[in-house]
């Protein structure tokens, strides 16, 4: 069978239900976000480096894809690394794969002066052609919508512990963590405003959206007392400056594991978050709990995390395999997951925005594709009664 | 001994300094370099180890605890007496093309010396064909692929495969790890086992190669 049926056309636009839920409304029902750059590049059938290279491919490949699987988002290049780039490091791009830091670039503290920390995204390395990709997505969008953008454009930001990370290396980041944390917070400070600098500049561009994310702070890698005392107070630095500079809506994405400190990262002040892979019952009870207790008044929502509905997550508290839902499950297994998901966030009275517990993985199938959507607008539906 | 326990708490404490002086000590005293690695190191590393399964310890005090033991292991080395190793078996470790993580590989080296593995890291982004190569001429026992994204864990098949082509993979044993593999994912690509840290690597390793 196939659970593409739906044109789409006598619904509300996309970008009603995403800002609806990411404004804590009920529209019609779930929206589903999965982050889906390999989705455009797979549909149209090119590599990474192909639509690198000429940015018009991304923006079509985004725009075929949300017309063919109907997300309710599209995303621009997203997740690679112009700020670092263009402080000093060395990008690796890869064939087909999204571009990394080829060595480290900060090795010593004496390396901090060789760093371009004040930057112009509209002039400074690669960011211009991120910027460029994001003007060319607008005006496709706006041009397949008839004059109206029906579908929202969401950025990308890098939190500053990840951005530092990425310049010293993360082995040698976590070494500056413990015996050095005066570094890590000079490193911190610099690398904020590169990316916040870009981030404003995607927002001017047109993105209408932004989701920042911290690999570096889970509990799978640091310490509480380490993220409650260095890197949790630069997650809200950055993400408040964001809400100051451009308006936009935020989404936190703490990637890992985080249960024993998810009551910290929830005070981060962003406006949802986009799970991992972690149980989805803690998830929504601690967001709850700091949304009721007054401490994060923005947040409204959970972004995520099917994987997290297996019986093995919710018998106890351990992490839970990433993404392999989307791409290994089958549809049936997909949709029962998302219909435990969908009924947890909405029953703690948080919205939920259905996607997988890490970025849509390359190669997921069309038939898995389909079945999340098949499942918001099954068990996702608020005129209904979810099952 | 007494030493030996100061010794194993210096690693669990990630003091390098510390460790580095209380080896000189022990080998000044006259023990055998071969306990003070069994007794005192290995024993603090793998302390350490239980300490991040349990959720005590993280990744800078684990990797402060591998520096300290790869410290002592410099001055200990010349001391060593061949064929003393626990396993003595040839391990080729490498982060897959496409992905630049290897801290938890790095950790896997340094557990897997520890207990007497004879290894070869090669550190992050290796290409396909350099593992063929390294496997061919290094004659491993053991290859033990890593891979932190999802994206790059559709590698580790290629180079199963790859082996397989190549009539090398049944003189070797695989293990995968990594945050998005799964022992479900290593039944589906045919690797020969999993461990989901370095802590669980060294018993996993040491079961495929006995």
């Amino acid at each position: 069978m196939s659970y593409y049926m739906y044109d789409g056309s006598n619904e509300v636009t996309p970008w009603e239900r995403m800002f609806a839920t990411m404004n804590g409304e009920k529209l019609d029902r779930v929206p589903v976000h999965v982050y889906p750059r390999w989705a455009g590049l797979e549909y149209i059938g090119v590599t990474f480096k192909q639509a690198w290279d000429n940015p018009d491919l991304y923006v079509k490949g985004q725009i075929m894809a949300q017309q063919r699987f109907q997300y309710d988002c599209v995303i621009d290049y997203d997740m690679m690394g112009p700020v670092e780039e263009a402080i000093g490091a060395t990008l690796k791009y890869p064939d087909d794969d999204c571009p990394q830091i080829a060595e480290p670039f900060i090795k010593t503290k004496e390396d901090m002066k060789r760093a371009k920390w004040k930057l112009d995204p509209r002039k400074d390395g690669n960011m211009p052609k991120v910027l460029q990709c994001i003007r060319r997505l607008k005006e496709e969008l706006i041009k397949a919508g008839n004059g109206t953008q029906r579908v929202p454009i969401m950025t990308w930001g890098s939190c500053p512990s990840r951005t530092a990370a990425c310049l010293t290396g993360f082995k040698e980041w976590f070494l500056i963590v413990a015996r050095d944390p005066d570094w890590a917070v000079e490193l911190m400070e610099n690398a904020l405003d590169g990316w916040l600098q870009m981030v404003i500049a995607a927002h001017e561009a047109g993105c209408d959206c932004v989701w920042v994310n911290d690999p570096v702070s889970s509990a799978d890698c640091i310490s509480r007392k380490h993220y409650d005392t260095l890197t949790q107070p630069f997650q809200r630095k950055f993400i408040e400056a964001i809400r100051r500079e451009t308006g936009m809506k935020i989404i936190f994405h703490p990637c890992g594991n985080w249960h024993d400190r998810l009551d910290l990262v929830y005070q981060n002040q962003a406006d949802g978050y986009f799970l991992g892979p972690m149980n989805i019952d803690l998830c929504a009870q601690k967001a709850a709990e700091v949304r009721d207790a007054g401490l994060n008044p923005h947040l409204k929502f959970l972004n995520g995390n099917y994987g997290a509905g297996t019986k093995t997550s919710t018998a106890d508290r351990k992490p839970v395999p990433y993404a392999t839902t989307l791409k290994f499950g089958t549809p049936d297994e997909l949709i029962e997951e998302a219909k435990i998901v969908i009924n947890t966030v909405e029953g703690a009275d948080l919205r939920c925005m259905l996607g997988p517990n890490c970025w849509e993985p390359k190669g997921t199938s069309f038939i898995n594709r389909d079945a999340t959507i098949y499942a918001a607008r099954r068990y996702g539906s608020y005129d209904k009664k979810a099952e | 001994m007494e030493i030996l326990q100061e010794i194993t708490k210096a690693v669990y404490d990630g003091e390098e300094q510390t460790t580095v002086e209380l080896v000189k000590k022990a080998l000044a005293e006259g023990l055998r370099a071969q306990d003070i690695v069994d007794q005192g190191l290995v024993k603090g590393l793998h302390e350490c180890g239980a300490g991040y399964e349990a959720g005590e310890k993280f990744i800078p005090e684990m990797l402060m605890a591998a520096e300290a033991m790869k410290a002592s292991m410099a001055i200990l080395k010349p001391h060593l007496v061949a064929g003393e190793s626990v396993a003595g078996a040839k391990v080729v470790l490498a982060t897959v093309e496409g992905d630049v993580h290897d801290i938890g590989l790095e950790l896997v080296a340094t557990m897997l010396g520890s207990a007497g593995f004879e290894v070869n890291f090669m550190g992050p982004d290796v290409e396909t064909s350099r593992i063929i190569n390294a496997v061919k001429e290094d004659k491993p026992q053991l290859l033990g692929l890593s891979a932190l994204l999802t994206n790059t864990m559709d590698v580790m098949p290629v180079i199963l495969k790859q082996l397989e082509k190549e009539g090398l993979r049944n003189s070797l044993k695989v293990i995968i790890g990594g945050a998005p593999v799964s022992q479900d994912f290593a039944n589906l690509i045919g690797a020969d086992g999993f461990a989901y840290d370095a802590a669980a690597a060294v018993p996993v390793a040491k079961k495929l190669v006995s």
